[in-house]
């Protein structure tokens, strides 16, 4: 009997109302690191929860205690400073990463937080972390002489957290590149630095990346040395499939099926029918089920219903073909 | 040497003094319910003078309003012209910034003035002419999504003629300077040079006020063949990002100025100033025929509002020592 079609997700779930708060009250300094840290554990702990109910399959931490993708990570590393307020939209800001001298790991960043969060399931938690390239590109340089030599330094950071992830269990890693499409001149650089973050690992490893310029890196894209790409599919209503026909997909696919910017709930006849489309180009162990990227934009309760939604429709179509966990 | 200095796109909407008039905290508070539109209003108005004042105090010659009311590049615009719709969120290129995607949904027109109020309000704050900055058509297109011409000359050439109708009630309402951002035009391939064309060709002929076209992240070097036969005054080049863009200036034509993009608008890194006049005087020696700008590569809102006050800086004071020692 064939398997596959597990579920999963992209990393970042909703920060509950409550959270969103303690961690205002914190930056104003009006409560203590312990206090939200304890909020911190019981919201992961509950994500946890959800998403065993929900009966999702490689479960993540939720990245409840993160801010911004980058952001939380420079914080922690040596060389590393942090902007005032920049724009990203409208009235949305965000503080961002500034090299301003040689970037090393000082130590565990999110090791920790995944033991935690393993401590509280049997299934795996999979370590979630931001990829070189990305970190690179969306920070300021004020101490490389280049984009390369800084996602050289990057990568080998991100490097010694992942073999820690590894060392304290994590069979899933994921390493995050959703900048990877930006320059597609920079592509055989970002492949670069990837391997560099992924040497050593034998764990599964993953990468996010978003749609972006897909069209100008792929194939060349399939040269990134990971196991698993995970693309938003449901957006860009599956139109990537049909390309992947014509140039086959190599690896497995984390497949989208969830359009993480609306509020609408899918149908499960349309999951059903996004899953069956893509059984035709992939075998199903070559597919995970997931939302098209992080929920952090949803509230809890919407993102609990689409993952509902998209669970059954995974069963459905298991059933039918005859598939099995 | 005739050195103007300028800046590109928008300014940092952020104030840096701890009370100032600060957007973001009025928005958010209108949000709550806790603030007005009006409100709202006069912190745009403080802001903005906030940015013309930073500008003069640095020497700027052509200041700019800074788009503090505006949420992206292409919005405020779309949204004022007949035919567009605006759709969601889209990441800007390669910024790691948003905005929304205006869709041509019907025949494009232009109705009624979109810019002219702000412009007449920050030009009150200055006796300097304010140089008013709009999404220029051909971006203006590759940022869209065409849902009703099919044919992108059609397109393009009706967006040019809209972007020439507000031109033209700018112009009427003093303006002297307009500045349009083209970041595609680095990215147009050479067969689209005739698209190029169409939009360019309504919306710069017969221009009273001075035309910038400004080109940030990629010189537009596979179209310049066709750019430069067109009747702008200046050319904007990002010759940080795209260097490459300095093999363009000998084609420019005699008489015309290229507005040079030598402080890094994307990164915090400061400049030396000396460094940066060396290079100003190096194209004025070289091609003495030309007129110069000296401006940041692109938007100054890429970064934080202190950095950016202090890339200000850093421009006025290499134009400062490049007319020094190269006889302004």
């Amino acid at each position: 009997m064939p398997r596959g079609l597990w579920t999963t997700t992209v990393g970042s779930f909703p920060k509950p109302p409550e959270l969103e708060r303690a961690r205002n009250r914190f930056a104003k300094g009006e409560i203590s690191a312990e206090d939200l840290e304890r909020m911190e554990r019981e919201e992961t702990a509950r994500c946890v929860k959800m998403q065993e109910e929900i009966g999702l399959e490689i479960l993540v931490d939720g990245e409840l205690y993160r801010g911004d993708m980058t952001t939380y990570f420079a914080e922690r590393m040596a060389g590393y400073a942090i902007s005032n307020p920049v724009r990203s939209y409208g009235n949305r800001y965000y503080r961002k990463p500034v090299a301003v001298g040689a970037i090393r790991r000082k130590g565990a960043m999110t090791v920790e937080w995944w033991k935690y969060a393993q401590s509280l399931t049997p299934k795996p938690i999979k370590g979630m972390l931001t990829g070189p390239y990305t970190m690179m590109d969306w920070s300021f340089n004020e101490h490389y002489p280049s984009r390369e030599a800084m996602a050289m330094d990057l990568a080998a950071a991100v490097n010694e957290e992942a073999l820690a992830l590894q060392d304290a269990g994590a069979r899933y890693i994921q390493i995050d590149e959703p900048a990877i499409s930006v320059r597609p001149e920079e592509l055989p650089l970002a492949i670069r630095a990837f391997g560099r973050a992924v040497q050593g690992l034998t764990a599964k490893t993953i990468t996010h990346i978003c749609y972006g310029n897909f069209d100008v890196i792929y194939p060349a894209l399939l040269d990134l040395p990971v196991d698993q790409i995970d693309l938003e599919m449901a957006n860009s209503r599956y139109d990537l499939l049909e390309r992947f026909r014509a140039q086959p997909f190599t690896k497995e696919i984390g497949f989208g099926v969830l359009d993480v910017h609306s509020h609408r709930v899918e149908t499960k006849e349309e999951i059903v029918d996004g899953i069956r489309r893509a059984l035709e180009v992939l075998p199903p162990e070559r597919i995970y089920v997931d939302p098209d990227c992080g929920l952090k934009t949803r509230t809890v309760e919407e993102s609990r219903r689409k993952l509902e939604v998209m669970v059954a429709a995974v069963r459905e179509v298991r059933a039918e073909r005859g598939i099995t966990a | 040497m005739n050195l103007i200095t300028t800046l590109a796109g928008s300014y940092p909407k952020l104030p840096t003094e701890p009370g100032a008039a600060n957007v973001r905290v009025v928005r958010n508070r209108i949000d709550q319910g806790k603030a007005t539109a009006g409100d709202l209003k006069r912190a745009v108005e403080e802001s903005t003078r906030r940015v013309v004042a930073l500008q003069e105090a640095a020497g700027i010659d052509l200041p700019v309003d800074g788009q503090i009311a505006w949420d992206d590049e292409q919005t405020p615009v779309a949204s004022g012209l007949e035919g567009f719709a605006i759709a969601g969120l889209i990441r800007y290129l390669d910024t790691n910034t948003y905005y929304r995607e205006p869709e041509i949904t019907g025949p494009v027109r232009w109705r009624a003035t979109i810019t002219v109020d702000a412009f007449r309000s920050a030009q009150s704050l200055t006796r300097r002419p304010i140089k008013v900055v709009l999404p220029g058509p051909y971006s203006l297109h590759r940022f869209s999504k065409d849902r009703h011409y099919g044919d992108p000359a059609q397109a393009l050439r009706a967006i040019g003629e809209a972007l020439a109708a507000e031109s033209r009630a700018l112009e009427d309402a003093g303006a002297r300077w307009l500045h349009f951002e083209e970041p595609w035009l680095g990215r147009a391939r050479a067969e689209e040079a005739p698209l190029v064309r169409a939009a360019l060709e309504p919306l710069l002929a017969g221009r009273r006020a001075s035309t910038v076209l400004h080109v940030p992240f990629r010189s537009p070097r596979s179209v310049f063949a066709v750019l430069r036969e067109l009747p702008w005054t200046a050319i904007g080049l990002d010759l940080v990002e795209a260097p490459d863009g300095w093999g363009l200036l000998a084609d420019v034509p005699a008489g015309r100025t290229v507005a040079l993009g030598l402080v890094d608008a994307r990164n915090t890194r400061l400049e030396d100033p000396a460094a940066v006049a060396d290079e100003v005087r190096r194209a004025a020696a070289q091609l003495p025929d030309l007129s110069y700008h000296l401006s940041p590569t692109a938007s100054l809102e890429y970064l934080p509002a202190d950095r950016a006050a202090e890339k200000v800086r850093v421009l006025a004071e290499a134009a400062r020592l490049a007319a020094q020692n190269g006889g302004r």
